[in-house]
């Protein structure tokens, strides 16, 4: 999935290169055309992102223009208060959160777009196995193809904050 | 883990719900419960001395060592 990623990318870019070589005038219709649907896809997803409904759609493998990333954590500790434990620390970290789902122990949190980064969803779900909580998390990027690494270290500051705030 | 924290059994003694210790020690009712239930990495000194001067107790009210070692 990854190669088929790569390669998409690749000629994404060639084509992206070859349009401007040709069709580099403003007033051209095609790359007007370009233009709105980047745009276009951009605010669809800046649109859609704060809701867990979309969750699929973003962490799809078939979304070949979002990153993903996947992580398992768990914690010996019950799965209600550790949803709880969770949200409080997310609170006071960079991410915010969105949607929650405390049927389904859900989260969506996400990190604001910036100059540098296009932003960032995190969805978390809790699962129970006897008196462990197991936490899924997947981050995806909201309109990047390449994280970057920048994923994994949100996630390990999340995870060390997580870690921290056990010492009570 | 051979501590045992006790202060569900400290907080039936002096008759005080988690929710209101929470306020009186400036900690989260998840931060107590974590605690309660013995889950917790470490135990500041600072919580400590909130817990016992709200529960008019000493340390050792509240933390034991069992010895089982598991």
């Amino acid at each position: 999935m990854k190669n088929i990623k790569h390669i998409f990318t690749a000629l994404l870019i060639l084509l992206v290169y070859f349009l401007i070589a040709s069709y580099i005038k403003p007033d051209n219709l095609v790359f007007i055309i370009l233009v709105f649907l980047i745009a276009g896809f951009f605010i669809f997803n800046l649109m859609i992102r704060k809701s867990l409904s979309f969750e699929k759609y973003f962490t799809s493998k078939y979304n070949l223009l979002t990153s993903k990333f996947n992580r398992k954590k768990s914690f010996e500790i019950s799965k209600g208060l550790m949803y709880e434990k969770v949200i409080e620390v997310i609170n006071n970290s960079d991410f915010r959160i969105v949607d929650t789902d405390k049927e389904k122990f859900k989260l969506l949190a996400v990190s604001s777009v910036s100059f540098k980064s296009w932003g960032e969803n995190l969805y978390i779900d809790f699962k129970s196995d006897g008196e462990v909580t197991i936490m899924n998390f997947c981050s995806t990027t909201l309109f990047q193809v390449y994280a970057w690494g920048k994923n994994e270290r949100n996630y390990e500051n999340l995870l060390n904050e997580i870690e921290n705030s056990l010492i009570i | 883990m051979s501590i045992v924290v006790n202060l569900d059994i400290m907080l039936a003694k002096r008759k005080i719900k988690l929710k209101d210790l929470s306020v009186k020690v400036g900690v989260s009712t998840v931060n107590l419960s974590i605690l309660k239930q013995g889950k917790a990495k470490a135990i500041r000194f600072s919580t400590l001395d909130a817990i016992c001067s709200a529960l008019d107790c000493q340390p050792g009210d509240i933390l034991e060592y069992s010895g089982n070692g598991d």
